[in-house]
């Protein structure tokens, strides 16, 4: 593998653009959380601080080597999602190491950072850890379901698992866009990405007011912000990969931020109105409408 | 009754001794009674098996004065049904005194001949 | 040479003569006697060697000087030398076994025995009919004489029901014998014969007549309820005489008079035959008594053999070989199981337990079940598999179906019982004596057994190629029993590597798919012997059953032909049964194991047949041209086949079986074993790659793998117990690897493959460290471990790179597995069917996080303070196994190119194009080692990253933690582990609901009840087995001359 330097400065630069931009949205979105609730909010700036604030703490305590290695599976698993993935279709630079694997990497390396953040919860020995963890993998496997199946649609109506192949066969014009061409798998899809983000109805993973946030509780200072930065690159490279299969991938920065911020909202939307399910009920419900889209779009090939 | 000559008389109650001899087989509860109903069903077999071996006015087959030790072949009955009966007789009568050796067993050591009372071993 | 005459002199004049013996001479006097029994078995050994060497041609003697009908005639010839040699060993030995008793009885009763004996010898050699009668009936009331040997009140009642019911049928035996005599006009049996007398007025029902009465001496079901009440209570010692050696000549009688019956009298034998076989089988489904169940088993054999000589035509010139076959295995077991049953003076099959303080006494039970059962390589092996092939040849599906049935209901007990004797509980049980002069004549039985299934075999051209060396090394390993376990560990290991030394790099040349699974196999079971160091003391019994298993699977490896295949297949299922039943709670595992296996076996064993049907070969080639009933064939063969991959509805054996096994038979029967179904279905599959049939089985196929991935990963996620959880594991992956090989297409096969490589090495390493664990801390409940991170970090390591292996997370090699899969699925368009497996594959993460984090994360328990890391000798095994792993992940285009190039000789259409460690296929893309690489090389920043910006984090103990100002309790109550995925279960746990296991409990009720209920006619009462006679008489009469 001989290595470009230049193309490895502006991979480094893209992941850079996509933290600040996924930054800015969560700062966004809790913005828009509290204005729905009829409160002020914070400043548009908040998430910087936080993280600058966490990665500063010097007083920190460590559970163990797994403890200690679960924020890097995590932000590993984040940045490596970014970089098997193409981010700006057309250009060479901005595709990063897409050419390495298919979707099938996407999918399963989402898995890398959910697992190694779950045995480092885990040997936290935090009781809250392993109920945010169960619930968070219980809830996983069925969003995975419509998301397969319109994954399956998808690769065989372009005949190609490639990430690149399936945006470019979405150029030249808006009908080309999988939205249109297979609205039954963009639709499955769609349903699957509101558990993915975990917002509510979805939320009972990190449940603030039953178990404190979840899998991270014990997770604080420089961990927490490695956390943080890991939230805000995975939230926008995962807007982009559905960006990319459905809603004809981007050709520069401006279209990626936009459909990326709109495919976000679109679960932060749905969160701001519908209050959260249990766990059995989440667990069920993808496996009702949505699975039901999935299978349509399976049978309509 | 011309019809009816001697090896058919003897047939016919060998063969409801048998058959009598199997009635006590399976229906008298009496230890005893059933070795009785077995000697019955044996001298039953016996008796049939002398019939068969019996040719109409011939005589037994013993070289005595009523034979014509010329023509013997011709004068006596078979002689081999009548030899064989006769081995039968004796196996007959050791079963039936293994038999009873077997009841003497059984009544000494439960003081009962009813066959129903030794139905421990089943299933 | 001695005439054949003096065995009946020598008889005669032993009993005369020991009546002259005083009760104190008993000593001499059973010496005089044992001596006349030597004598004789030595005469009748003497001709059979002669039979067998020297061309003698059979021979007549007729007694007194003239010749018949006028005198009785012997003959001697090949099959009576056979016969009488068979039944005077038995009598020597059972001389010998009865010793105490027959001297304690004095001289009366060794006449008796001598008696006994003369006269089945008689029976034997005389062609006169009467004779004939007059010695059964000499034997039958010697038989009534020893019965006394035993004082109680039920063998007193036995033998009178016994007398009384002999009775009966030798009175119509004499009937008979009358009534020919009246219609031939004589007692020669060879000139009867010539007379045809069944197509003579009235002739026929003579002849009926004596034929019924010697089926009725053979104990045909229902009507034997006088036979069994007398294997019941009679002295053990006369109950293996009866069942031997009585029994053997009554088959043989049997076989002398069928030519006055002419042809018509098979179809009604084969039909009491086959209703006995079935009938005495199912009732001895309920019988817990050790002795009556030998009483069913005998019957049942007596009914198989009746069976066989009724389907004589079909068998042609091979029925003697298969009656032979059949006939000793059955006479020498259970002569030897009868003895058995002496020694042990168990009244019910539960107290056999005691047997195994003497290990010799069970490896000898062993050998008679196996052997009864027809396990190679014992004669009833070779008999039961030429049966079958002959049965099929002349198209008997039915009978052979039937047979194989009734086999299958006898191994059920039989093996209930041997799992009793190796599992059940015997602290509680009284000591029993052992005696030389007892276990000496159930040795040599078992001996002979051994010795007679090794020649059987030669004498089949397809079996004598089986190579008996590693056989030979088994013996010698199981002769060194009594050295320490490391030493005998080494001589394994050693043998194993000997053995791959041999035969493996043959096949890297030749055939890179058999390559793969010797080495699996092989290789496999050298790095699981490894683990066995960590053993102390000398693990009797482990290394000769592991080693017949790895032999019977390379020999399934090696086969060149069906016969060979099955023996090896055989060979692998007892080896494996042993290993399975040696865990603490594994007796009813190991039932259901086997059962299964059996079944398996035998769908398997009825498949071949079928398939080689009219083609005149055994050689494996002849999968590959079935022509007729192609579909029956090919899921006969793939239901069998999938038995051993547990495939979904003949799982229910796997959890328990595997779950229960010691820490380190888990990995050999999971990651190891299971593979042999793989092997035996790849091998099926590329026979009838051409079939039309095959095209709509494995759609069915690629259904059950996909939904068998689904249940069995789902059923992992509930699991509390480790190795459970694993064993649940395993149902799933092997239904992927199903699933992969149903699709039959180039990159489905190569799926598979993937599967197997990755399941053998992921499974190894998590059986072998957790039962590793397990050894450690003493249990295996996850939710009582917790917290070995720091305790075990060796072993967390390594199952940590297992479970990211096994759940496809890139880079490790599991992800190859998936992206494969994938690929195929969309290719092959089984769109549905791979989203259920890919759904599977996510809930894998469910059981994967259990199992870790509840052992080694979270809060450790009090009382595993002090625990150690795990076993070097484990340590060892795991590490060579994940550096394999790690090698298969960074370059998987080492063995997939290869196997790329095999599988396309059978599915050319490709599929999968390497471009240095590029893989392409038509629709996707993917560079393992370059996504290694990136993937580390990025790990490795960010980890420096936050080392360095958290240098000074400080370590904490255990209960510093955020909970909400307060401390924790206790470990037991912080630790969350027990039943965690609870939301789970109540959302999708209906579908891991135990329908299968009930289902397969309700079979098993139904035919137990239904033995439960049959069984009642046997009331115990003599005039109602009377009765059974009377009507069974008069039913076969009338289906006779219907």
């Amino acid at each position: 593998m001989n290595i470009d330097f230049n193309k490895l400065f502006f991979t480094f630069l893209g992941l850079m653009i996509v933290l600040n931009w996924g930054l800015l949205m969560s700062a966004l979105m809790r913005k828009i959380g509290a204005r729905v609730a009829k409160r002020y909010g914070i400043p548009w700036f908040q998430p910087w601080v936080d993280l600058v604030k966490n990665y500063a703490i010097r007083s920190q305590i460590t559970h163990g080597v797994m403890f200690y290695l679960g924020p890097v599976f995590r932000l590993s698993g984040g940045v490596g999602l970014f970089l098997f993935m193409p981010m700006v279709f057309g250009s060479d630079l901005w595709t990063n190491f897409s050419f390495k694997g298919d979707l099938i990497l996407i999918l399963y390396f989402q898995f890398f950072g959910m697992l190694g953040m779950a045995l480092g919860a885990g040997e936290g020995g935090q009781p809250h850890s392993f109920i945010g963890i169960s619930r968070g993998l219980s809830q996983f496997t069925t969003i995975e379901v419509p998301m397969t199946l319109a994954v399956i649609a998808i690769a065989v109506q372009y005949q190609t698992l490639s990430i690149s192949d399936i945006v470019a066969a979405q150029q030249g014009g808006i009908m080309n866009w999988t939205v249109f061409t297979n609205p039954f798998a963009t639709a499955a899809a769609m349903l699957s990405v509101l558990g993915a983000f975990g917002h509510s109805p979805f939320n009972l993973v990190k449940a603030p007011n039953e178990i404190p946030i979840g899998p991270p509780t014990e997770y604080h200072g420089t961990y927490l912000g490695v956390l943080r930065t890991n939230a805000a690159i995975l939230h926008v490279v995962e807007a982009v990969l559905f960006m990319n299969l459905f809603f004809g991938g981007a050709t520069t920065w401006i279209e990626l931020i936009v459909k990326s911020f709109l495919i976000y909202f679109w679960s932060v939307f749905v969160g701001m109105v519908f209050p959260r399910f249990r766990i059995e009920q989440s667990v069920a419900w993808f496996l009702k409408i949505p699975l039901i889209l999935g299978i349509i779009a399976i049978i309509l090939l | 009754m011309e019809n009816l000559n001697l090896e058919i008389i003897t047939l016919i109650t060998g063969v409801i001794l048998v058959l009598i001899g199997i009635w006590g087989l399976l229906t008298q509860k009496n230890l005893i009674k059933i070795v009785i109903g077995f000697t019955l069903f044996d001298t039953g077999i016996h008796i049939i098996m002398v019939s068969i071996g019996y040719v109409k006015n011939r005589t037994a087959p013993i070289i005595d004065q009523s034979v014509n030790i010329n023509d013997v072949g011709n004068s006596v009955v078979d002689p081999v049904p009548q030899a064989l009966v006769l081995t039968a007789i004796v196996i007959g009568l050791g079963v039936t005194a293994l038999m009873l050796t077997y009841v003497l067993k059984m009544y000494q050591k439960r003081k009962s001949l009813e066959i129903n009372n030794y139905n421990d071993l089943k299933w | 040479m001695v005439g054949p005459i003096y065995i009946i002199a020598i008889a005669l004049g032993t009993a005369f003569s020991l009546g002259f013996f005083k009760k104190a001479n008993s000593n001499f006097s059973f010496a005089f006697m044992l001596f006349a029994m030597a004598f004789m078995t030595f005469i009748s050994g003497q001709w059979l060697y002669a039979f067998l060497t020297q061309q003698q041609e059979t021979i007549q003697i007729f007694t007194a000087g003239f010749k018949p009908p006028f005198s009785i005639s012997l003959q001697m010839g090949l099959h009576e030398s056979v016969f009488l040699s068979l039944i005077n060993i038995i009598g020597l030995l059972a001389a010998i076994y009865l010793y105490d008793q027959l001297k304690e009885k004095g001289v009366q009763m060794m006449m008796i025995f001598v008696l006994l004996f003369m006269g089945l010898n008689v029976v034997i050699m005389t062609r006169d009919i009467f004779n004939l009668f007059v010695f059964l009936e000499i034997a039958s009331i010697a038989t009534a004489g020893l019965i006394i040997l035993d004082k109680s009140i039920n063998a007193t009642s036995a033998g009178f029901k016994y007398i009384i019911a002999t009775g009966i049928i030798s009175g119509i035996l004499l009937i008979g014998i009358i009534a020919i005599y009246y219609f031939a006009g004589s007692l020669f049996i060879n000139d009867i014969i010539k007379l045809n007398l069944i197509y003579v007025k009235g002739g026929a029902v003579a002849v009926f007549l004596v034929l019924i009465a010697i089926i009725l001496e053979l104990k045909p079901f229902p009507a034997n309820g006088w036979a069994l009440d007398v294997y019941e209570a009679a002295h053990p010692g006369i109950g293996a005489v009866i069942s031997a050696a009585s029994a053997s000549a009554g088959i043989f009688v049997l076989a002398k008079i069928l030519p006055i019956v002419g042809d018509s009298g098979y179809y009604i034998i084969g039909l009491i035959g086959i209703i006995t076989f079935l009938g005495s089988n199912l009732l001895g489904l309920k019988q817990d008594r050790a002795n009556r169940l030998l009483g069913y088993s005998s019957i049942g054999q007596i009914g198989l053999l009746l069976t066989i000589i009724g389907l004589t035509p079909y068998l042609g010139d091979k029925t003697l070989f298969i009656a032979f076959g059949v006939l000793i295995s059955h006479a020498l077991a259970k002569a030897g199981l009868f003895w058995l049953a002496g020694i042990v003076n168990s009244e019910y099959i539960k107290g056999w337990a005691a047997i195994r303080r003497k290990p010799l006494l069970l490896v000898l039970m062993g050998t008679f079940i196996f052997a009864l059962v027809g396990f190679p390589p014992f004669p009833s092996f070779f008999a039961k598999w030429e049966l079958i092939m002959q049965l099929a040849n002349n198209d008997k599906i039915i009978w052979l179906a039937l047979i194989l049935i009734g086999s299958f209901i006898e191994g059920i007990y039989l093996f209930r019982w041997f799992g009793y004797a190796i599992k059940e509980k015997n602290e509680d049980l009284p000591e029993f004596p052992i005696k030389l002069n007892k276990v000496i004549p159930v040795s040599i039985v078992a001996a002979g057994l051994y010795l007679i299934g090794y020649y059987t075999g030669l004498a089949i051209p397809e079996a004598a190629i089986i190579n008996y060396i590693p056989l030979i090394f088994i013996v010698i390993i199981f002769a060194l029993d009594f050295l320490p376990a490391y030493v005998k560990n080494s001589i394994s290991i050693l043998g194993l590597a000997y053995y791959s030394y041999t035969i493996i790099p043959a096949y890297f040349e030749n055939d890179m798919l058999r390559f793969i699974f010797v080495v699996i196999f092989l290789i496999g079971g050298i790095l699981t012997f490894i683990a066995g160091y960590a053993y102390k003391g000398k693990r009797r019994g482990f290394y000769p059953v592991a080693l017949i298993m790895y032999v019977g699977l390379v020999q399934i490896i090696q086969a060149e032909n069906l016969l060979q295949f099955f023996f090896g297949w055989e060979l692998m299922t007892a080896g494996s049964y042993f290993l399975i039943i040696r865990g603490k709670k594994s007796m009813a595992h190991a039932l259901s194991y086997m059962l299964f296996s059996m079944g398996g076996a035998y769908l398997i064993l009825a498949g071949f047949a079928l398939a080689q049907q009219g083609q005149m070969s055994l050689s494996l080639d002849v999968l590959n041209s079935i022509s007729n009933n192609a579909f029956i064939i090919i899921s006969l063969l793939m239901i069998g086949f999938l038995t051993k991959t547990a495939t979904l509805g003949l799982h229910i054996w796997l959890p328990g079986a595997h779950g229960e096994a010691e820490s380190d038979v888990s990995p050999m029967v999971s990651a190891i074993l299971l593979k042999a179904g793989v092997f035996g279905l790849i091998i099926l599959l590329i026979s009838t790659i051409k079939n039309i049939e095959t095209v709509s089985i494995v759609y069915i196929l690629g259904w059950l793998g996909a939904i068998t991935a689904l249940i069995g990963n789902l059923g992992a996620a509930f699991q509390e117990d480790a190795k459970r959880l694993l064993a649940y594991s395993s149902i799933g992956q092997l239904g992927y690897i199903v699933f992969g090989l149903a699709m039959m297409t180039h990159l489905g096969w190569l799926t598979a493959f993937t599967y197997t490589i990755n399941h053998f090495m992921y499974k190894a390493i998590l059986f072998l460290t957790i039962g590793a664990v397990v050894l450690r801390v003493g249990t295996h409940n996850m939710y009582e471990m917790g917290g070995l991170i720091k305790k075990m970090p060796f072993a967390f390591i390594a199952v940590l790179i297992g479970i990211i292996a096994l759940s496809g997370v890139p880079p490790l090699s599991g992800f190859t597995g998936k992206w494969l899969l994938y690929n195929a699925v969309i290719l092959k368009g089984w769109y549905f069917q791979g989203a259920i497996a890919f759904f599977a594959g996510i809930i894998a993460f469910l059981y994967l996080f259990k199992l870790i984090s509840s052992i080694f994360l979270g809060q450790l328990k009090d009382n595993h303070r002090n625990v150690k890391e795990i076993s070097i000798w484990f340590i060892i095994p795991i590490y060579i196994l994940i550096i394999g792993l790690m090698i298969f992940a960074a370059k998987p285009e080492l063995i997939l190119q290869p196997m790329g190039d095999i599988v396309a000789q059978y599915f050319p259409d490709g599929g999968l194009n390497w471009d240095g460690g590029l893989a392409t296929t038509p629709i996707g893309n993917w560079h393992g080692t370059h996504i290694m690489i990136i993937v580390g090389v990025m790990f490795m920043l960010l980890l420096t990253w936050l080392v360095v910006l958290s240098r000074k984090a400080q370590k904490v103990k255990q209960f510093n933690i955020v909970y909400s100002g307060e401390r924790p309790f206790t470990p037991e109550t912080t630790h969350i582990s027990y039943n965690i995925f609870a939301g789970y279960n109540k959302a999708l746990g209906f579908l891991v609901m135990p329908w299968i296991t009930n289902f397969w409990n309700f079979m098993s009720d139904i035919i137990h009840d239904t033995a439960g209920f049959v069984r009642r006619i046997y009331s115990g009462n003599g005039q109602t087995y009377l009765a059974h006679i009377i009507i069974y008489i008069v039913v076969v009469y009338f289906v006779f001359f219907n």
